[in-house]
């Protein structure tokens, strides 16, 4: 499998600090797709209201909770449309939530909009999913 | 032999810090050789890039502009006025324009304006993609499928060429205008000999050496920050204020040694 096929979501992997959380999205489609700004923003805006999370959409990386950056993280990567998406560690970027419950409901909030997401955590983790 | 060990330590340590200073010298030809390449790459324009050009020209030149035109007018007009006064004091009012001209267009400005570029702009651009390194943040963008060196680099180097021309053209402009009413006072009808004067001093050869000057410095003021900010190593956070000095003493140097070959394929 190509590299390019999967996104990687990682505490090793940040935001762009010099640009907002819609900046950090529309990016994406904006260098890849050579998509005017107006419409890659568009496109960046309409992905933060199936989350509600436009509240962050003009805050840059220091101004984020840890779910905000999270979320940000997240439509980085789902914006490009790979076919899997990696969780790496959610603990790390998401110290202070109750984690599991979160990312599982995110996940659905976008669920048409994902191909596959495998989430990688400590196998002493295990006992905080949801059984399979 | 143990009585060698201090000096053996001492020849590896300078040796050490020679070739790291070569491998700046290197890493920075390399990323010259790219950036030059890149600009001149068509497929390098996008959206996304040309948005960063504009950006970097906005932050480099029109932010400043008022400052920077403001301050070349007062530098100008004060190093006008102490050549004209000069000439005419020693009998060489005649050549008063020309000398100005010479020494403020071709000389001052071009050197002066890269130098301002490249204390706020250039520093800047340092300190950024030292960061952008120290935290990883290039990965993170082509891990996004944003190549970092189309994005994020070349653009400011094309932006922070044109800002640099662009000012310099801005300075120079307002030098002939203020040399003009210095030499001649408030009116027009002595257009035709200033006229003759610029034809003297700006043949082809000039204008092109003018030119090739201006983009050199141009280049300068992007590539050696970006370079030496690329230089730094991950995770190191201290590294940052050294990135910066390293990268502004290079800078120095190299628009130095631009200025001092031009004057020397002029002159010598």
């Amino acid at each position: 499998m190509q590299e390019s096929e999967i996104s990687l979501i990682s505490e090793e992997l940040p935001l762009r600090a010099n640009l907002s959380v819609l900046e950090n999205v529309a990016i994406v489609p904006q260098y890849r797709l050579n998509m005017a700004y107006d419409q890659a923003a568009d496109q960046a805006w309409s992905l933060l209201v199936e989350l509600n999370r436009t509240e962050c959409a003009f805050k840059r990386d220091p101004d984020l909770t840890s779910e905000e950056r999270f979320i940000a993280k997240l439509l980085r990567a789902v914006i490009r449309s790979p076919s899997i998406i990696i969780i790496d560690r959610p603990a790390l970027l998401l110290p202070d939530t109750h984690y599991p419950p979160f990312v599982e409901a995110t996940l659905a909030a976008l669920d048409d909009k994902l191909n596959e997401c495998w989430i990688v955590d400590y196998t002493w983790n295990e006992p905080l999913y949801a059984p399979r | 032999m143990p009585d060698m060990d201090p000096i053996i330590d001492a020849l590896t340590r300078r040796g050490a810090a020679q070739l790291a200073w070569l491998r700046g010298w290197r890493s920075f030809g390399r990323f010259a050789a790219v950036a030059i390449i890149e600009a001149l790459t068509p497929a390098t324009y996008n959206s996304a890039t040309r948005s960063v050009v504009q950006k970097q020209i906005y932050f480099t030149a029109w932010q400043i502009l008022p400052t920077f035109t403001l301050f070349s007018a007062v530098l100008s007009f004060v190093l006008i006025q102490i050549v004209v006064d000069a000439a005419r004091n020693y009998g060489f009012a005649q050549h008063a324009l020309e000398a100005s001209v010479r020494i403020l267009v071709l000389e001052i400005l071009p050197l002066l304006t890269a130098l301002f570029v490249g204390l706020r702009s250039g520093a800047a651009i340092n300190t950024e993609v030292a960061l952008m390194v120290v935290h990883n943040e290039m990965k993170a963008l082509a891990d996004s499928g944003v190549d970092p060196m189309r994005f994020e680099f070349i653009p400011r180097v094309i932006g922070g060429v044109i800002s640099v021309l662009a000012l310099t053209a801005v300075a120079s402009a307002l030098a002939l205008v203020l040399a003009y009413i210095a030499v001649y006072g408030f009116q027009i009808w002595s257009l035709t000999d200033f006229n003759r004067v610029m034809g003297n001093i700006f043949d082809i050869p000039a204008i092109a050496l003018l030119w090739a000057k201006v983009l050199a410095f141009g280049l300068a003021v992007t590539v050696i920050p970006i370079s030496e900010g690329l230089a730094a190593p991950p995770a190191k956070l201290f590294f940052v204020p050294i990135s910066v000095l390293r990268g502004m003493v290079r800078l120095f140097f190299v628009l130095m040694l631009v200025e001092v070959i031009s004057l020397v394929l002029k002159y010598i």
